[in-house]
């Protein structure tokens, strides 16, 4: 009973992470048709901060997150400032904006990637925080990994609770089913898209500062985040936050058993035959009506 | 001929002329360069071939695969699992045909998807092909690569991805002026209208698509070789397909020469600089692809053709 258990919690545990990166994905693609596929680069941003204010200033990391998590949505302003306002305003169809934010969007990963390469190096960093186990009816669990699980549930359900109850969060989903119709009723563009912007990375970082607590990090562990994220929003519908939500802990489950029940080197040949099977089966996603 | 047909083929025998005999001046390069100025024009050649094939099916119909990779791995592992027992030249033709045959297969089960799902899915199906070789190479034959023996000489090679360019690009002529390809045109401007008007899109699609795959699966056979070692990380590394769709669509994807040109610039970019400076150069790539992106959306091509004829 108390394997299953473990298994099954870290299965969710991963899921909940997968969750929060796919979410704040899920919005901007969402929301402005922006795949943003430098995404995990993000990630990837909030976990050396979280990492290098930890290490120099000792501050517990938990009270960094929401240090972090400003950081990045400022960053995601400016990014979207810089590089995906004159997409959205320039390109004549959906299709273009996807297809050069996808582009810009290797650009943006590029150079994120290699400027931690050239400022912090390939070398793995990490340290230890909330190292102890656990015992919980009778399964064992490391104590950082429940915290990362509780705050990746925490900030998903924050954001779905924003996006249903709050004036912003109408203006959002308004926009996601009808743009025209949104500006029409007087929802402005130009300030929501670069909040949604910003928000998606602000989730990223605060992700990343999650991992940092519990793996070691590197200039390259963003991307296998990006690619699981764009799984996971094929899982649970473009679009649907809700959707991207149970689709991070299937996916979790999905990869923790399956590991178990076949072996560890499957692993990718899992999720992506997951990917490929909802894609063929499901184009619009499992939970779509 | 009807008069149509008479229209649209004209300036294809001058293009097909002219390929024909940059192919031959390109062929006396093995006598004239140092083997590293070799390897250097053979990887433009590779370039040019995997951004013009993309181009073909991905330009006109403005779908966006990231497949390519998969084509060349497969192609790169049919060499792998055939030198021994075929010609070099044979296991060429077997790699361009396992690619067309693996594109077919996927075309009719996706193509229906479009934008960043047909993104998202190739790219997928790339790395479902790249971990699933991986694991029936560790379980069945207990290896994790492969050592390819008795490779031919490094001009062989060089002619070899001279021919499949050169193919490469006459295909592209011939298609952008044939039936198929106005009826990929049609299905790039509007799907719906163009099955109104009699055009069977699905059959063009998995043609089309198809037939850009056998070049990416022959290159990837013929430049198997190059590498003494094939494992499926290096040969179905996705920064295959990202680069070629980067120098296509930064080439501008609309035109034939666009993609040639960029494919030269960059392949000279990336091999003198990466080398010395690996980060800095990613870096200022990154920055050069977003600006370009930004500033020059249709591509380099755009700053020549701007003012030629609209729907060349």
């Amino acid at each position: 009973m108390g394997f299953w258990l473990e298994l099954a919690a870290s299965g969710l545990i991963t899921g909940g992470i997968y969750a929060v990166v796919a979410i704040g994905l899920n919005l901007q693609y969402g929301l402005m048709r922006i795949m943003n596929i430098s995404h995990g680069e993000f990630l990837m941003l909030g976990a050396y901060l979280t990492w290098l204010a930890h290490t120099t200033l000792k501050i517990n990391p938990i009270v960094l997150l929401p240090g972090v998590a400003v950081t990045l949505f400022l960053v995601g302003m400016v990014v979207y400032r810089l590089c995906f306002r004159r997409i959205s305003r320039s390109a004549p169809t959906v299709e273009v904006i996807e297809a050069r934010s996808l582009l810009v969007g290797f650009g943006l990963m590029f150079f994120v990637q290699n400027a931690v390469y050239l400022a912090w190096g390939a070398d793995l960093r990490g340290y230890s925080f909330m190292a102890e186990p656990v015992d919980i009816a009778g399964a064992r669990f490391m104590a950082n990994r429940l915290l990362v699980f509780g705050v990746a549930v925490a900030a998903s359900l924050g954001l779905l609770a924003v996006l249903r109850w709050t004036m912003i969060g109408k203006a959002v989903r308004a926009m996601m089913q009808s743009p025209t119709g949104a500006q029409l009723v007087g929802i402005d563009t130009s300030t929501l898209h670069p909040v949604v912007f910003g928000a998606g990375l602000a989730l990223a970082g605060v992700a990343g500062g999650l991992l940092s607590m519990v793996y070691e990090i590197s200039p390259s562990m963003g991307e296998p985040y990006t690619v699981t994220a764009l799984i996971v929003i094929t899982l649970g519908g473009l679009g649907s936050a809700i959707g991207s939500l149970l689709g991070g802990f299937l996916l979790g489950l999905v990869e923790a058993f399956g590991m178990h029940f076949t072996n560890p080197s499957l692993k990718m040949v899992l999720s992506y035959g997951v990917l490929v099977a909802v894609l063929i089966a499901r184009p619009k996603g499992l939970f779509a009506r | 001929m009807s008069r149509s047909t008479l229209t649209r083929m004209r300036g294809v025998p001058r293009a097909l002329t002219l390929t024909v005999v940059a192919g031959a001046l390109l062929a006396v390069l093995p006598w004239l360069l140092s083997d590293f100025m070799l390897s250097l024009a053979l990887s433009c050649l590779m370039f040019a071939a995997l951004a013009v094939s993309w181009s073909m099916f991905c330009g006109p119909t403005h779908y966006l695969s990231l497949a390519t990779s998969a084509f060349f791995g497969l192609g790169a592992y049919v060499t792998a699992w055939g030198l021994e027992s075929m010609p070099y030249g044979l296991t060429v033709l077997a790699g361009g045909l396992v690619g067309a045959a693996f594109a077919a297969l996927i075309g009719v089960a996706v193509l229906h998807l479009r934008g960043a799902y047909f993104a998202v899915i190739t790219f997928g199906l790339t790395e479902l092909v790249l971990h699933s070789i991986t694991y029936v190479e560790k379980t069945m034959f207990e290896t994790a690569g492969r050592i390819i023996s008795d490779a031919p000489e490094n001009a062989v090679i060089y002619w070899t991805v001279l021919g499949i360019t050169v193919l490469a690009v006459a295909t592209a002529i011939l298609v952008r002026a044939s039936r198929l390809g106005f009826a990929l045109a049609g299905i790039g401007g509007d799907e719906e209208r163009a099955q109104t008007l009699g055009v069977n899109a699905r059959r063009a699609k998995v043609l089309a698509f198809s037939l850009s795959a056998f070049f990416p699966g022959a290159l990837g056979a013929a430049m198997a070789v190059r590498w003494t070692y094939i494992e499926p990380m290096s040969v179905f590394n996705p920064f295959i397909g990202f680069q070629t769709v980067l120098i296509a669509m930064v080439g501008g994807a609309q035109t034939l020469l666009g993609p040639i040109v960029s494919s030269v610039f960059f392949s000279l970019l990336t091999e003198f600089l990466r080398l010395r400076f690996p980060y800095a150069f990613l870096l200022v790539l990154g920055i050069l692809l977003v600006v370009l992106v930004l500033y020059l959306p249709g591509g380099l091509a755009s700053l020549f053709v701007r003012r030629a004829r609209p729907h060349a």
